[in-house]
């Protein structure tokens, strides 16, 4: 069962809804509880043992530490300034002991399910092992990747002292596996659900309607533009020797397209589903093709990963005692501009490796993490000379020809990294991009364009859909609040839009024999 | 209670729009006459009724190596290849359905690959989207709007609605393969991917039902095929008790991967084709099951078709 599935938003959410609702308000926070569990238990059977231990490994390690925090606190207050720093560090030893198990035992099972395979090829490459290293086929608890993160971002809060610790151990459970995040997040600290996820606030007319419409906006995404490009980026992408050096640019086209189009229609109906309950979970995309470089791109798409790599990754980085000599060094001998180009350089390196790393145990996503280092340093290195450039040249920055140039330079290097991403190897990737120079012939072209599973009538209906899409993206650019416009309407107006959303679904969905679904992409993460 | 009311009208209102729909998508006539109409999908449904011997069933290897009109020129009987790109053994069954309604054909081929593709759903889950696109037709007929919204660029001659290749996706391009000996001798067999087998059963059960026979077929294949997936396949039919053939054991139709592939040995083109359509147009004659319907009147459009044929491949080829 995935989000997308009818089992999901026709039988499995409306059952959790009317369970939910029938049930006293103490009870709602544990209908969730077995509801999620129930979900888990569907898409990763017996692989559940892994999140049951992770989440009780957070509970214990938390509450220890909150334990410890108000004993330190105790202590302190009649200590002398002395005792107080020397009390301050001593549990401060203590609860960082705590942490490191805990991170450890957590990051254990991903390394084991994700990383182990790919650490023993690199091994071999590395060193051309031969032979001895034995590569273990497994199945990886689906969402491991998200659960871990939001798992750490809890227990590194409460040792920070940011957040206190919850003593209810249905909350932690229930935090880490919400079943509208469990399998593609959005990674949600625990600060910012922890006054929603265990109210058990009864579903209201208002929340019901405005979830719903919010998932029908992400089936319309998913099923309407998603898997209608699915078979062309296949095809395109597996046999891109085949086919002319046009082809396999909108193949990689489309597939940024496509992979947009999945992962935040994704998010769509998992954030739709969460505001029926009435649970706030954050967004993860804004817009993001709208950004005028690689920096703001992160800030608009995957919203929640930046941020974690920002305040788990980055910032502790930067602070380190190593960078921090480092750059204080640089400093002395070059000046603070290439010193804070230096820290951030390094902080950036770290980050963008793991990113890439998240993102997939292969080269190709260690490639894709170290493109993006790559263009976010080059851009931080280069701002100030473009700057002067502009200012010579007499070019207004904030002229919209400007910044509508910046925005087509940013999707191309987007294009470009998706390309990397997806490619079954780096040596593919290069190949397409050689293939689509030295294969551009508009005759091939426009002899293969509509073999690839798409007619005319497909490619009508992708670029009407995408207009809609576009459309409302700049509405909410623009900072207008569409359904809070829409839910002002009359009523036979709010009528027909709901009714040419389901209907556009259900007659223009690519379904059915013929087409092929996409997998959820972010899920094997 | 003003809430439930709304929403008590709002599925009504729904509900009429859907059956509205439903009526101008589904295919009023076009099992029942020829060529009144065909849908975008079920090509198979612009065929007269019970004209057609023979079905395929499978994904691009199958639309890439068998030819019908070849098949038909030579020996007289009538197929029509029910393929997509990577097909999934849930939608073969969809075509199977449909093609067995329609036709009621008397051997269906069934591509050995398929089973070999890892369905996205489970057999419970297709089985309760069948029985939902059966109390909600237009799930299964949506894609007709491109038949329907599309009505002005079709011409009004109902023979314009025939598929002429019956099916078949021609394709002349060569992309010579490297040679080498992809079907490599193991004692491994391919295990399917879990609920393929489900599926294939209930394939089984309905030509058994219909009385039909159904054999598999592996279509030559350089890249996806291989020995293991023959034993695999092979045990298959054994424990079915039906036909298999494999046509990339020792090369029977002696293949020249050099000329006769359109990818490097994934898929034939039309000559690779033109060998595996005659060889089973030579095998259909050998099962004595069906009759030459060359110079019958009522196969008459076959003949058309035949001629728009050659004739297209001819200004291909030149």
């Amino acid at each position: 069962m995935n989000y997308f599935n009818i089992i999901y938003g026709f039988l499995f959410l409306p059952i959790v809804i009317i369970l939910y609702n029938i049930m006293p308000k103490k009870i709602r926070p544990i209908i969730l509880l077995i509801a999620s569990y129930v979900f888990y238990f569907l898409i990763s059977k017996k692989l559940i043992i892994f999140i049951i231990l992770s989440s009780l490994s957070i509970y214990l390690a938390t509450i220890l530490m909150q334990k410890m925090t108000k004993e330190k606190n105790e202590s302190m207050q009649n200590a002398s300034k002395e005792e107080r720093k020397i009390i301050k560090e001593k549990y401060k030893r203590k609860k960082k002991i705590i942490l490191i198990i805990t991170i450890i035992f957590n990051f254990a099972f991903l390394f084991y399910f994700k990383y182990l395979n790919f650490f023993k090829h690199l091994l071999q490459d590395l060193f051309k092992i031969t032979g001895n290293l034995k590569i273990v086929k497994h199945l990886a608890p689906i969402g491991i990747s998200f659960y871990t993160l939001q798992a750490i971002s809890y227990v590194i809060d409460v040792y920070n002292e940011k957040i206190e610790a919850t003593p209810n151990i249905g909350k932690v459970f229930l935090y880490l596996s919400f079943f509208p995040t469990i399998m593609e997040g959005p990674i949600t600290r625990f600060s910012d659900v922890n006054d929603t996820i265990y109210e058990g606030n009864k579903v209201t007319y208002h929340n019901f309607c405005f979830g719903y419409q919010r998932i029908l906006w992400g089936f319309f995404k998913k099923y309407i533009i998603a898997d209608r490009l699915n078979i062309f980026v296949k095809l395109t992408f597996n046999n891109y020797f085949n086919y002319s050096g046009l082809t396999v640019a909108l193949g990689i086209i489309f597939y940024t397209i496509l992979l947009y189009m999945e992962f935040s229609g994704t998010m769509d109906v998992v954030i739709g589903s969460s505001e029926i309950f009435g649970i706030n979970i954050p967004e993860n995309f804004r817009q993001p093709f709208f950004s005028k470089n690689i920096s703001e791109f992160w800030s608009r798409w995957h919203i929640t990963l930046g941020l974690w790599f920002k305040n788990y990754i980055f910032y502790p980085v930067s602070l380190s005692k190593p960078v921090k000599k480092i750059t204080t060094f640089v400093k002395e001998k070059l000046g603070s501009r290439i010193s804070s180009l230096v820290m951030g350089g390094i902080s950036l390196f770290v980050v963008w490796f793991l990113n890439g790393l998240w993102h997939g145990a292969g080269y190709t996503f260690l490639f894709f993490g170290m493109y993006h280092f790559f263009l976010i340093i080059t851009g931080n290195i280069l701002e100030p000379l473009i700057i002067k450039i502009c200012d010579k040249l007499k070019i207004n920055r904030q002229n919209p020809f400007y910044k509508g140039f910046q925005i087509f330079k940013t999707t191309i290097l987007i294009f470009l990294g998706e390309l990397f991403f997806r490619a079954n190897s780096i040596k593919d990737a290069f190949l397409m991009l050689k293939r689509i120079i030295t294969h551009f012939n508009l005759n091939t072209f426009r002899g293969e364009i509509f073999t690839l599973g798409l007619d005319i009538k497909d490619f009508l209906v992708i670029l009407i859909a995408l207009l809609i899409v576009l459309i409302i993206s700049i509405l909410k650019e623009k900072g207008i609040n569409i359904r809070k416009e829409i839910s002002t309407q009359n009523i036979v107006i709010r009528f027909a839009l709901y009714y040419a959303l389901i209907i556009g679904i259900i007659v223009f969905g690519a379904y059915g024999p013929g087409y092929a679904p996409v997998d959820p992409i972010y899920a094997d993460f | 209670m003003k809430n439930v009311i709304k929403s008590i009208i709002f599925v009504i209102i729904l509900f009429f729009l859907i059956e509205g729909i439903t009526y101008f998508l589904i295919p009023h006539q076009n099992i029942k006459k020829y060529g009144v109409l065909k849908t975008s999908l079920y090509e198979i449904l612009s065929e007269e009724e019970n004209t057609i011997d023979s079905l395929f069933i499978g994904d691009s290897l199958i639309y890439s190596a068998v030819s019908p009109m070849e098949v038909w020129h030579n020996y007289g009987y009538t197929m029509f290849v029910e393929a997509s790109a990577a097909q999934l053994i849930n939608d073969s069954y969809k075509y199977l359905e449909v093609g067995i309604e329609s036709q009621h054909p008397q051997i269906v081929f069934f591509e050995a690959n398929v089973l070999y593709r890892n369905p996205k759903n489970k057999a419970w889950y297709f089985d309760l989207y069948s029985k939902m696109e059966s109390s909600v037709p237009i799930l299964k007929y949506h894609n007709n709007w491109k038949k329907v919204m599309f009505k002005f660029l079709n011409n009004n001659d109902s023979f314009k609605n025939i598929n002429v290749y019956k099916g078949y996706k021609y394709v002349t391009k060569v992309q010579s393969a490297q040679i080498k000996d992809y079907m490599h001798v193991t004692t491994k067999a391919k295990k399917l991917p879990a609920g393929n087998e489900e599926i294939f059963q209930k394939m089984l059960k309905l030509c058994e039902k219909e009385n039909v026979e159904l054999v598999l077929v592996s279509t030559p294949n350089m890249r996806s095929w291989n020995y293991s997936k023959h034993l695999g396949i092979t045990n298959l039919a054994q424990k079915y008790n039906i036909e298999f053939i494999d046509l990339n054991i020792h090369n029977p139709l002696n293949i020249d991967w050099h000329q006769e592939t359109k990818d490097m040995g994934d898929h034939l083109n039309h000559l690779g084709a033109i060998k595996v359509s005659n060889f089973l147009g030579q095998y259909l004659q050998e099962t004595n099951l069906l009759i030459d319907h060359r110079g019958d009147q009522k196969y008459a459009s076959w003949d058309e078709s035949y001629k728009i044929y050659k004739n297209n491949l001819e200004e291909i080829i030149g």
